[in-house]
């Protein structure tokens, strides 16, 4: 999830702020108008009025700032006058510059006006960040949002593993400082109750400081999400398609993948956005060349078994090591209505796999993923696709070191999704999104000193539970989905969806889920 | 404030992220320090080590049972053939167990039991929490070096002139004002020296060698080593791993936990005869401890249980391990040892029961086949396309030699549901016919060739010097 960004500090004027909701009402209107003009037109009148009424609550709190800043200005005289000189009053931050709180600053670069309603209707992070476009609660400007997800798994294969988990309950926090400094945190509980003898994790996915430098640029620091793919910074389940998150983003790119550091990012007039940092790395020393076990034995746990290259190996700033650190860069562009760009980097040396004192080391071991993603929303339809790969350098010895492993270190890995998905049927704030993805993903595509994992054949045991047999996966497959959102309303989600794997064909499942974000 | 541009801002960014990130530089740690000399205490602790008048029959110290050129294990020529160490005043008397290699002891994690996994501790029971409180027991151990008490350990101590003065140069004279403090300072010396000395922990093996690009392993050894890690082969790495644990700079091959292994009951062992005397004096064994966790009934009298008994924590302990009877779910478990020096080590387990790494292999993948338990309901059969090990039938015999009643004969039946059956190489992967070994013979051999390559004393330049263990020479077996 994704707070809403630092914005400029210009203030639109409220006329500039019409005329915009209007080009992106009239651009998924037009578009839908191909389809169904009388169902369109409605939806302008909708709209419009919607326009108007955010209209007439901008004019409300124009006013009221107005009728504030002039109480501030007429105690701040009194003060003048009872105290003179005045105190440092150069050096208070002038109460007059105070804007209004902007919009958020790349609110265009959503295009799925027509699938998305929630993210369309708010803009990137402020479906979670409800009081960014106002004073906070109570004008204290503290802010509070959340999202979480429930969902039924059902391996058609093997019903008896079919469960239920309250998969995420997130809150997050935010605080202005002052016009230009932000501050953003998010908490997550993952399968509902964490304790020492339980499943469940309590983590902190976000906590970082956003400071604007100027119209256009920002910097933040601390914890926050690597702008890598769509899912990574945007995980609500309102902004995805499908009960689960797709594998490619959780396999390849591994999300929800936060880092430590700092970064400046900003935008241009013309749509293109940049975000460039340096943060903490990848730690390759907690790599398991040995599970005795499969480390997941159905389509749910490979998800969170967290055996993935990178999902191994991130840190995500616990006691991270920091004597390597990486540089990312990200670029995007959403210059084009409905269209969206996108491409992203990292490399960095990762802390090494542990090697004997005397052993020979042939270098650093680098970790470098790249990706690029495009999104097309033309009229009802939602297109997207995604490619990432990933490589680790120098694995050769270590690999040697460890023959037979069923888990040696990829040299490569990759993966890429293919999805459309179409409004099948509106109705007020209801939306019925089916969907299909094709994805393809190779936890390890080539290897360094070694022909590649030892996947024993046959039934092995699962556990040391005896008779507990079951097949060793493979760690690629191509993986087919369908499915739906029906949406009721911005914030709440119902999905349904049926998985096909092509390699691991005892995988296959049926998931029934529930999101919300607000 | 001034506003800088976006692009200089990205400039500097990237410009700063390379000048952060260029050095870059190795984690490889430092060379391998050059050995030191030993500590006062330690070299007081290697004239302890070795000085045979401080037991009770001035044949015994603590360097003839582990004997350096067996990585401090026992050598079995000096024990009448027997798999347990002879002690006692008149070196009569025969322990209970097979005598571990002191070898890289000393990186062994205090005892602990963490989300219920036992784990460290000294003795194979890890009843001892240092290896200095290990050091004194066998001062005292009537079938050991068999001193009544620490104030015998003190008068021998100063009826031994050169180790006394070592002993003195370490610790000063008012430590021997105590006797229970001198056998503690014992206890310390012993363990510096253990802690100290590089012959503990050289790690100068082959396999070490190859590791640091200095040696080739065979084929076989290579193929050895990946039947090692195969977690459906010989998965020896799940107790043994290669890979490194955090206890030291390089693999133990132990992760210190506890294992019921169901090793067959070794007849060799007095004390688990039904009479239980000395082999070499025909005395009878009153010091086999009563078995206060043996359920009533059990088949024989005396059971060696483990982490549960029969034998306590010390009493001098300052930091005792818990006394296990209950759960009994620990009863019958063992610490997992190194495998570093394995091929020098025999025989084999708690019991010594095997003689040769062969012996060890065939029987952890055929104990459930040959044997025909509720693991195994449909055994291969021996003969041409079965088992091609052992004849049908079992390796658990009475003293007789006839098959025993149970499986697991080497612990009460009530605790047979604490053997490790769920792992493989004992649970085999399940096929159409039934169940088969998961490393055949030809397998066996690669891996005993790896094992054999964890011997310490390889030298790189001169690889020809390395002293093959027997039991790896070509054609051994």
């Amino acid at each position: 999830m994704k707070p809403a960004q630092i914005a400029p500090a210009r203030r639109p004027h409220p006329i500039v702020m019409v005329a915009l909701l209007l080009g992106t009402a009239s651009a998924a209107g037009v578009a839908a108008a191909a389809d169904d003009a009388p169902a369109s037109l409605q939806g302008l009148q909708q709209q419009l009025q919607q326009v108007q009424s955010a209209l007439q609550q901008l004019s409300n709190e124009n006013r009221e700032l107005r009728e504030h800043q002039a109480q501030l200005d007429r105690q701040l005289a009194e003060l003048r006058a009872a105290t003179a000189p005045a105190p440092n009053a150069s050096a208070l931050p002038s109460v007059t510059a105070l804007p209004s709180a902007p919009p958020p600053a790349n609110a265009s670069a959503l295009p799925s006006t027509a699938a998305l309603p929630s993210t369309a209707a708010l803009g990137p992070g402020a479906t979670a960040t409800p009081g960014t476009t106002g004073p906070g609660i109570y004008g204290t400007g503290l802010r509070l949002w959340g999202y979480g997800e429930v969902y039924y798994t059902d391996p058609t294969d093997d019903r008896r593993q079919a469960q239920a988990d309250l998969a995420r309950a997130v809150f997050g926090i935010g605080y202005q400082f002052d016009p230009r400094t932000e501050f953003n945190s998010e908490y997550e509980v993952e399968h509902a109750v964490a304790s020492s003898t339980d499943v469940g994790e309590f983590e902190v996915e976000q906590f970082y400081v956003d400071r604007q430098l100027s119209d256009r640029v920002s910097v933040r620091g601390g914890l926050f999400l690597m702008p890598f793919g769509f899912l990574n910074e945007h995980h609500e389940p309102t902004n995805f398609y499908g009960v689960q998150r797709n594998f490619v983003e959780t396999l390849i790119i591994p999300s929800t993948w936060r880092e430590g550091g700092v970064s400046f990012h900003g935008d241009t007039p013309v749509g293109l956005t940049w975000n460039a940092g340096l943060t903490t790395g990848f730690d390759l020393s907690k790599w398991n060349f040995a599970p005795e076990f499969p480390p997941y034995a159905n389509a749910l746990e490979l998800e969170d078994s967290g055996i993935a290259p990178l999902q191994a190996t991130h840190q995500e700033l616990a006691l991270a090591n920091a004597r390597h650190l990486s540089q990312y860069l990200a670029v995007g562009y959403y210059g084009v209505p409905g269209l969206t760009l996108g491409a992203a980097i990292s490399t960095g040396d990762a802390v090494p796999v542990p090697a004997p004192p005397n052993a020979a080391i042939p270098g650093n071991q680098r970790v470098t993923l790249w990706e690029a993603h495009a999104r097309w929303a033309p009229a009802r339809w939602d297109l997207q696709a995604l490619y990432a790969r990933g490589t680790l350098s120098n694995t050769a010895l270590a690999n040697q070191a460890n023959p037979g492993s069923p888990n040696p270190i990829p040299a490569a890995f990759y993966g890429y999704y293919f999805q459309a998905a179409y409004e099948l049927w509106r109705q007020g704030e209801y939306r019925l999104n089916p969907f299909a993805r094709m994805e393809r993903y190779n936890m390890g595509s080539s290897y360094q000193g070694t022909p590649g994992p030892v996947i024993p054949s046959g039934e092995v045991p699962l556990s040391g539970t005896p008779g507990d047999y079951g097949l060793w996966p493979q760690n690629h497959d191509r993986v087919w989905t369908v499915g739906a959102n029906f949406y009721l309303g911005p914030h709440l989600v119902l999905k349904t969806d049926y998985q096909w794997f092509e390699e691991n064909t005892h995988f296959n499942r049926w998931d029934l889920g529930l999101g919300l974000a607000f | 404030m001034r506003r800088s541009s976006p692009a200089v801002l990205a400039g500097w960014l990237l410009g700063s992220t390379l000048a952060g990130c260029g050095g870059g530089g190795s984690d490889s740690g430092a060379p391998r320090p050059a050995p030191t000399a030993l500590s006062a205490r330690a070299t007081a602790g290697k004239a302890l080590f070795f000085d045979a008048s401080l037991s009770a029959s001035g044949r015994q110290s603590c360097g003839t049972c582990h004997v350096p050129s067996r990585a401090f294990s026992a050598d079995p020529a000096t024990d009448h053939g027997l798999p347990v160490p002879l002690g006692g005043r008149n070196m009569d008397l025969p322990g209970f167990r097979h005598t571990p290699s002191l070898a890289y002891a000393a990186l062994t994690p205090a005892f602990a039991i963490v989300a219920g996994v036992p784990r460290g501790g000294f003795f194979r029971d890890g009843r001892a929490s240092s290896l200095a409180v290990q050091a004194q027991q066998p001062f005292v151990t009537r079938f050991e070096m068999a001193n009544a008490d620490a104030a015998e350990v003190r008068a021998r101590l100063e009826a031994s002139p050169a180790t006394l003065q070592q002993f003195l140069d370490a610790f000063g004279e008012a430590v021997l004002s105590d006797p229970g403090a001198t056998l503690a300072a014992i206890g310390e010396a012993i363990a510096a020296f253990e802690s100290e000395a590089p012959e503990f922990a050289p790690f100068s093996s082959k396999y070490d060698a190859w590791l640091e690009g200095k040696a080739q392993l065979t084929a076989a050894e290579q193929s050895g080593l990946a039947l090692f890690n195969d977690p459906a082969k010989g998965n020896c790495t799940a107790c043994h791993p290669s890979e490194l644990q955090g206890y030291s700079q390089h693999a133990l091959f132990t992760d210190f936990t506890y294992d019921a292994v169901g090793v067959p009951r070794n007849w060799s062992i007095p004390p688990n005869l039904p009479t239980p005397r000395s082999p070499i004096s025909g005395v009878p064994l009153d010091y086999v401890p009563a078995q206060q966790n043996v359920p009533a009934g059990a088949e024989y009298a005396y059971y060696d249980l483990g982490l549960c008994g029969p034998f306590d924590p010390p009493a001098d302990d300052p930091n005792p391990r818990p006394v296990f009877t209950s759960p009994t779910s620990l009863c019958g478990l063992f610490k997992v040892p190194t495998l570093r020096n394995v091929a020098i080590t025999a025989p084999y387990f708690h019991n010594g029961e095997f003689a040769t790494l062969h012996a060890v292999l065939h029987w952890y993948v055929t104990r459930d086949i040959n044997n025909n338990t509720g693991n195994n309901p449909t055994p291969v059969p021996a003969g041409p396309g079965g088992n091609p090990y052992f004849p049908a039938g079992t390796s658990y015999l009475t003293p007789t030699g006839t098959p025993d009643l149970y499986q697991y004969n080497d612990l009460p039946v009530q605790f047979d549901g604490n053997v490790n059956i769920g792992e493989v190489p004992y649970t085999p992967p399940a096929f159409a016919g039934g169940q088969a070994p998961t490393l055949s013979a030809a397998e066996i051999d690669d891996v005993v060739a790896f094992l054999c390559t964890l011997t310490d004393g390889f030298e790189p330049q001169n690889p020809a010097a390395y002293n093959v263990p027997a039991q790896c020479q070509p054609g051994a077996e």
